[in-house]
């Protein structure tokens, strides 16, 4: 398949400042050493470099549809693996120089994705919104129009940076049962109804429908937010079981 | 340049933004307007023969600009080869204007400028810092520029 390799590359190293950038070790792609790569996190691309000053990367990661996780390895302390959700896909082995360097690299990646940043975006939007109707808190008594409620949303951003060991970035794909889910520490915690507004309520997961469109498929179709909440509650539940078995 | 093909084709069987046929001419002298499915998935447009379940390629759309063309077309040029032009043909006016703007809108920058933007203005008119009850304040990635003036264009 074509790539527009040359824009990649003119991204990676163009003025538009990187989300994040250090040494990694990663595993070769056809032999099983570990190389020190000079890596450089944009957006959803992860780019690796030779050196610090080369002018073209090797090679870049485009990180849709993965998950991040810390892994043990004989060869390399600190290390973690990027691990896609396609069939025979690749698991790209990385490590770091140390704890602290592994969890932010760890955290910065598992939050690459676009969805992610879409998520954000829009929880703003609502905010904003919001904030210029002058409501008080963004969980206020016009939950009728929340956008986030009719199933787009897919990550609890307050579920965020809490588990370390297994933080993920792809969608939970509920409907097809795809029971790999790091969603611990559970997404309904606590504040839902009663209105002290601090926190709103967490967003229901996400589900990848057959057609071309990203519109939610079957949801209640309720304003009520709690009807919405004990339903999608009691999937999510099914599926807490399931990777809970699968430990 | 090496890059995760696989993944990038599963990535192109995904539920997309927008999908249609449209015509599309490459950007090389001597390329012709060919019909192509045509699917926004994220910030990547993949293109296929009309007939084929594996997309003949994929472009990132970052840093490039998108253009009406006239009516029925509209362009897209990468920044750092402003001469080559993708030139894609809509059915109608509709079409290539809902086009445009969802090209223009699927960059991952284009996403974060309005983030920024945003958080400045809820902070303004609230003063609270709407990512702080998130955790993600200080994350790199949802911060606004520092201010420093752009860097030079690598040597070529």
């Amino acid at each position: 398949m074509k790539l527009n390799e040359r824009s990649v590359a003119y991204y990676a190293t163009c003025s538009s400042p990187p989300d994040k950038t250090g040494f990694l070790l990663k595993k070769g792609d056809r032999n099983p050493a570990y190389h020190r790569r000079w890596c450089v996190l944009k957006g959803n691309l992860l780019f690796y470099f030779e050196e610090r000053e080369s002018r073209e990367p090797l090679g870049v990661i485009v990180l849709e549809g993965c998950t991040v996780e810390l892994c043990d390895s004989e060869s390399a302390e600190f290390a973690f693996a990027v691990r896609f959700e396609c069939t025979r896909a690749r698991v790209y082995k990385l490590a770091a120089d140390g704890a602290v360097a592994m969890e932010s690299w760890v955290k910065a990646l598992s939050r690459a994705s676009f969805d992610y940043m879409r998520l954000v975006v829009r929880e703003l939007e609502y905010q904003l919104e919001e904030a210029r109707q002058g409501a008080t808190s963004p969980w206020a008594k016009g939950r009728g129009k929340r956008p986030l409620v009719h199933g787009e949303g897919v990550l609890s951003l307050g579920n965020l940076g809490k588990e370390n060991g297994v933080s993920w970035n792809k969608p939970l794909g509920l409907a097809n049962g795809v029971g790999e889910v790091g969603v611990s520490g559970m997404v309904w915690e606590g504040e839902l109804d009663d209105g002290d507004g601090e926190i709103p309520p967490p967003i229901p997961p996400r589900r990848k429908t057959p057609g071309g469109s990203l519109e939610s498929p079957v949801s209640p179709g309720t304003g009520c937010f709690s009807k919405l909440h004990d339903w999608y509650g009691k999937e999510v539940a099914e599926l807490r079981v399931e990777w809970l078995q699968s430990q | 340049m090496r890059f995760n093909e696989k993944e990038l084709v599963f990535l192109s069987r995904q539920p997309s933004e927008r999908a249609a046929e449209l015509g599309m001419k490459g950007p090389k002298k001597g390329d012709v307007m060919k019909r192509r499915l045509v699917k926004l998935i994220v910030n990547f447009l993949f293109y296929f023969r009309t007939d084929e379940e594996e997309p003949i390629g994929a472009l990132l759309l970052e840093q490039c600009r998108v253009e009406r063309e006239d009516d029925l077309n509209f362009s897209i040029v990468f920044l750092d080869e402003a001469e080559r032009k993708y030139v894609f043909e809509c059915d109608s006016k509709e079409q290539c204007l809902e086009w445009i703007e969802a090209i223009i809108k699927a960059s991952y920058e284009f996403m974060r400028k309005n983030l920024v933007f945003y958080r400045s203005e809820i902070q303004r008119l609230t003063g609270k810092d709407p990512l702080e009850q998130y955790g993600i304040s200080d994350e790199t990635r949802f911060q606004a520029s520092s201010g420093l003036p752009p860097l030079p264009p690598p040597p070529t």
